[in-house]
């Protein structure tokens, strides 16, 4: 048996790495959806079709003239064409005039 | 959905992200990635296992005030970082071996098994096994944004048990999970998805790789300390950690797979390609390629002197076993289950047929019926499994809707060159394996691996101390 005293001790690395991040854009928020256009995304998947038209109904009787583009015309961000999508995203969403976007359903 | 909306807003538009009480974690750490924190609606509980009732509540009571409180906020604050961390290649603790585990421990450094303490001399003997700088980044990866250095991969490496020759194919292996087409940051999904790695080309030999009985089993060091290394790898640097961490969303989830290697002798003399030659490089090229995989079939007995009765075999094993989850893979176009075929089984079947005449047969013959697929596919998550939808929008070969009968047979490969198939195994036995992947995440991806020049004399050095030369 070794004795404790003299045992080996170690100098260790951190065996993480730095975090490199670049820095985030912010946008403005939009106190009244009144009039405004609101984009759906979605993953195709955990009931979204059904949350979106409840959501779209109950949104137009806050909000009079908002307005919605469905999940259907941007197709699912997260399948196998995910960055395609992505990467066309902003033209697609300015295309559309939107203001606001919902996007689900998962993380 | 975070990340779609993280474009969103790099456009200048506010966005509420809709994000189930399960992944709300998960969530904060994509959000820590992104280094600013998203508005969040979140949907309390389960969504698959509430009624309608339930569910029509929930919408109206919790998403709809998140959502518009979300659209209506003032400013978004960046995300605080958790703590000032340290300069890569500090020195971060100081202790006996019993310490230095328990420091590992306790800030979710390892997997829960000791590890080789990663000193500066450890790691340097890795560095001196590449002719890469360690400061160089490999790219930075999801979720929490750390640079992929060669350093990190050293001492990663270290920690794992690896030898520092493994460093180049350690770097190779990076280099894949790296890729944007293998979509890393998928590796944190719920039906946990683990990588595997296959080694090709002369490495397999010089790091004495097994590809010979027991593969896949936790045993010889390269495999089992490279199979390791990766596991550490996306708890460390990517940040897949289970609890007490975070990240890391597998359900259930089963262990890290060894590296697996292809008996390539064998391979050569029944006539096939290799794997690495049918990933694309020659015969004299040592090649990593990364898959992701969900699940691993029962062992598989074929027997008889002909190519069919092996294949007819496969795919009664194989298909019961693929067709719980193939939707995931017909939904998205893309599935690619890799198959382990022992050495004397592929010796038969290679006396009659190639490698892309056995694709063709079990594409052919690997079918279900087309409602038993859709209904298996609403199980998971009310995934629509729109056959004419996916063969207009071009995922799927027409074959898919050549009727309406719901009884009619359909592919679960959705095209033979998607099925991979490595000759490995106990060669005095007449076994195989399949492994599934879900669908299009960790699709194979290969990568040279590039040796640094003195790989010659390492190569030597390793051939002297070996006790015994040829064990695969």
């Amino acid at each position: 048996m070794q004795d404790d005293n003299r045992e080996a001790r170690y100098r260790v690395l951190w065996p993480l790495a730095r975090i490199d991040i670049p820095a985030p854009v912010a946008a403005q928020g939009l106190p009244d959806l009144s009039g405004k256009t609101v984009a759906e995304l979605w993953d195709n998947i955990f009931r979204g079709d059904v949350a979106y038209a409840q959501l779209r109904e109950h949104l137009r009787a806050r909000y009079p003239g908002i307005r919605f583009v469905p999940f259907s015309e941007f197709g699912n961000i997260h399948g196998p064409r995910q960055r395609d999508i992505l990467d066309a995203l902003p033209g697609r969403l300015r295309e559309h005039g939107v203001d606001a976007v919902i996007s689900g359903i998962g993380a | 959905m975070l990340r779609a909306a993280e474009v969103a807003e790099s456009a200048g538009l506010p966005s509420v992200t809709i994000v189930a009480s399960g992944f709300l974690k998960q969530a904060d750490l994509i959000m820590r990635g992104m280094g600013r924190s998203l508005p969040v609606a979140e949907y309390p509980g389960v969504p698959m296992v509430d009624s309608e009732a339930v569910f029509s509540s929930k919408v109206e009571h919790h998403l709809l005030p998140a959502i518009i409180a979300g659209l209506a906020r003032k400013s978004l604050a960046p995300v605080p970082p958790a703590s000032t961390e340290p300069e890569p290649g500090s020195e971060v603790f100081d202790g006996t071996l019993d310490q230095v585990q328990q420091h590992f421990h306790d800030h979710l450094w390892s997997d829960g098994l000791p590890v080789i303490p990663p000193t500066r001399s450890r790691v340097q003997a890795f560095l001196q096994c590449t002719d890469r700088q360690a400061d160089e980044v490999i790219a930075v990866l999801p979720q929490e944004s750390r640079a992929a250095s060669i350093l990190s991969i050293a001492v990663n490496g270290v920690m794992a048990g690896c030898r520092p020759e493994y460093m180049p194919l350690l770097i190779a292996v990076v280099e894949a999970i790296a890729d944007p087409d293998f979509r890393i940051e998928d590796a944190g999904s719920t039906p946990s998805v683990e990588p595997v790695i296959i080694v090709s080309g002369p490495i397999i030999r010089d790091l004495d790789l097994n590809a010979g009985a027991g593969v896949m089993k936790i045993g010889r060091q390269a495999n089992s300390s490279i199979g390791r290394f990766l596991r550490l790898y996306l708890r460390n640097i990517c940040g897949y950690r289970i609890p007490p961490g975070d990240g890391d969303k597998g359900s259930i989830g089963f262990s890290f797979n060894v590296a697996m290697a292809e008996n390539e002798p064998w391979a050569r003399d029944i006539g096939w390609p290799s794997f690495g030659e049918e990933m694309g490089y020659g015969p004299d090229e040592s090649v990593v390629t990364v898959q992701c995989i969900c699940a691993i079939s029962a062992p598989t007995y074929s027997s008889g002197a002909d190519a069919l009765s092996h294949a007819r075999q496969f795919v009664d094993a194989m298909g019961p076993f693929f067709s719980y989850w193939c939707y995931t893979g017909v939904k998205r176009g893309l599935w690619h289950p890799l198959l382990v075929i022992g050495p004397s089984i592929a010796k038969v079947i290679a006396s009659e047929w190639s490698k892309d005449e056995l694709r063709d047969y079990l594409w052919n013959n690997l079918t279900m019926p087309a409602g038993k697929m859709e209904h298996l596919a609403m199980q998971t998550g009310a995934e629509e499994l729109n056959f004419r939808q996916l063969v207009a929008d071009g995922l799927l070969p027409s074959q898919y809707i050549e009727s309406n009968d719901p009884k009619r047979q359909v592919r679960m490969v959705v095209r033979p060159e998607h099925i991979g198939i490595v000759v490995a195994g106990d060669p005095g036995r007449n076994q195989s394996r399949a492994y599934m992947p879900n669908h299009i995440q960790g699709p194979r991806t290969s990568k040279r691996i590039r040796l640094p020049e003195c790989w010659t004399q390492i190569r030597k050095q390793l051939q002297a101390g070996r006790p015994s030369p040829e064990r695969a």
